[in-house]
């Protein structure tokens, strides 16, 4: 479903990704892991469009990903940001309508789901985005990525900064779209969660891939463990 | 100073605050959708008011003047949108001051060489003309009219951009353009939509204020600070933030000149530090 060759990518002179490979087969999850600053993020951003590929190929369905972010989303890659981004100046209502404009005519995700899905929005829609707790933002940022109908799911970092009450509701909805069959890349710094959920895991140490396998494989190698991850 | 001395200067200063408004809702929304700094934009209302007065010249209607004039200045816009200022959009604020600054004296010449150097009047139309009789003040009808302009072009851009889909896209991507992008939205397409709008209001406001102030190559200029004041005190970007600085800076200037001549020239720069001391984002500020 998406594909990552040889990609270099950074801020203008700093290059972050050297060379970076992976593969995110469709309807399964592929966790991106590594320690802080290898560049997980800065895959995720090169991928949706937010920084130019530098050199290198990324193909999604097939074809080649644009340069523009925009065109990106409306060929269905939803993007979760490590800051949730919520448009603090529109209305829950309002954030997750706008992404809805992306879905066409007869959307698989409309308003009425989404809430059915994170019931906790459900009195929140005519708050403004500020307004919202840590968690609902990000039910509302994984609610509105839903909305665009998305054929993969771009997550960073979903678990930050929420108790544990809230990331044991959102490892439970992910599954829940998991069985579903959506396509997930999930980049997290909670391994516990990642390898709940993850079918593939892809490790990344300076800007490449080092260590690739199934969250089963790395769960029985604490060399991977020790070495990219630092347990 | 009786109630009606208050209450001519009240509609005085309502008048120059919607003035204020029409130039400064597009000035503020181009700063804060396309990081750009329009000086240009005083000289656009300078256009309107010398294309609204050839347009009324030959078609013989006010009217006539009143809808052509704003979108002759959107053509010019939209041509100085290509050759400059989507170049220039990533060229930083100094540069953009400086081309923008400039392109006010190529506009100032062009007027000079087409219209003369002279000041020139639109007449009100006939309904316009004279004096209402608002009870305790009579007050000239046209700038009866002109207050209700604003006040129509006010509520138009809060429903728009409170109450729509469009206005929640340019919320948003005034927020946040990259994540606006990534939920597919063409904040390029909708920016230029905007700036033609902001373009379109700079020259209503010239042409609209032609029968009152009458048109003069100084007019973009002399306008411009005050505009600038607006936006700075309002806050970048934000309606509200240009409907609140447009009244302040349309009520101090107005009362201060009619009871404070001597502190008239300060008082909005004294008002233009404290903010910038104490609220440098402006008072109500776009992004939050
Ligand atoms: N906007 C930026 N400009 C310049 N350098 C940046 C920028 N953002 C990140 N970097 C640098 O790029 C490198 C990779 O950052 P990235 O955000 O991709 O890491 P990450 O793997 O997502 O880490 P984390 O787990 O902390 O989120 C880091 O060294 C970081 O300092
Ligand atoms: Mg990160």
């Amino acid at each position: 479903m998406l594909e990552l060759k040889g990609v270099v990518s950074g801020y203008g002179e700093t290059r972050v990704l050297h060379g970076t490979d992976f593969v995110v087969a469709a309807g399964s999850v592929h966790a991106l892991l590594g320690r802080n600053g290898v560049g997980k993020s800065t895959t995720l951003k090169t991928i949706i469009g937010h920084l130019p590929l530098q050199d290198g190929s990324i193909a999604f369905q097939g074809s080649s990903i644009d340069r523009s972010p925009q065109v990106n989303a409306r060929r269905g890659i939803a993007y979760v940001p490590e800051t949730r981004d919520i448009f603090g100046s529109l209305s829950v209502q309002e954030n997750l309508e706008l992404a809805g404009r992306l879905a066409g005519v007869n959307p698989e995700w409309t308003i009425a789901r989404v809430i059915d899905f994170f019931p906790n929005l459900k009195d929140r829609l005519s708050n403004g985005g500020q307004e919202l707790s840590g968690g609902e933002q990000q039910m509302l940022a994984i609610g509105r990525a839903l909305m665009t109908d998305p054929k993969v799911l771009v997550l960073d970092e979903p678990t930050e900064g929420l108790a544990p009450i809230i990331i044991q509701q959102i490892f439970a909805k992910l599954k829940e779209l998991k069985s579903g069959g959506m396509t997930v890349l999930l980049v997290e710094q909670n391994l516990s969660f990642a390898l709940g959920l993850a079918d593939d895991v892809s490790l990344m140490s300076r800007g490449q891939i080092a260590w690739r396998g199934t969250a089963t494989d790395l769960r029985n190698d604490d060399v991977a463990h020790e070495k990219y991850l630092g347990v | 100073m009786d109630a009606g001395f208050w209450i001519l200067q009240f509609l005085n200063a309502t008048q120059f605050s919607m003035l204020l408004f029409l130039l400064s809702i597009g000035l503020t929304v181009i700063f804060g959708l396309l990081h750009f700094v329009n000086l240009a934009h005083g000289a656009l209302y300078m256009l309107g008011a010398y294309i609204g007065i050839s347009a009324a010249a030959w078609t013989g209607s006010f009217w006539a003047a009143l809808v052509l004039a704003p979108i002759a200045v959107t053509l010019i816009g939209a041509v100085l949108y290509f050759t400059l200022i989507d170049r220039l959009r990533s060229a930083g604020p100094m540069n953009q001051v400086l081309v923008t600054f400039g392109l006010i004296f190529v506009f100032i010449d062009l007027v000079r060489i087409g219209w003369g150097d002279v000041a020139l009047g639109l007449n009100a139309p006939q309904v316009l003309s004279g004096a209402t009789d608002l009870g305790i003040v009579s007050y000239p009808t046209y700038r009866l009219f002109l207050i209700g302009l604003g006040a129509m072009v006010m509520a138009i851009l809060w429903i728009v951009l409170s109450k729509t889909q469009i206005g929640a896209m340019i919320r948003a991507s005034v927020e946040n353009e990259a994540m606006a992008k990534a939920l597919g939205i063409n904040v390029g397409e909708l920016f230029f939509a905007v700036f033609c709008v902001g373009c379109a209001l700079a020259g209503l406001a010239g042409v609209a204020a032609a029968p009152v102030l009458s048109a003069t190559t100084g007019m973009g200029i002399s306008i411009l600070i005050p505009t600038l004041i607006v936006v700075v005190i309002g806050g970048l970007g934000s309606l509200e933030g240009a409907i609140v600085g447009s009244f302040i800076v349309g009520f101090i200037e107005t009362f201060s000149a009619a009871i404070l001549p001597g502190l008239a020239a300060i008082l909005t720069y004294v008002l233009l530090a404290a903010v910038l001391v104490l609220r440098p984002r402006g008072l109500l500020p776009a992004r939050a």
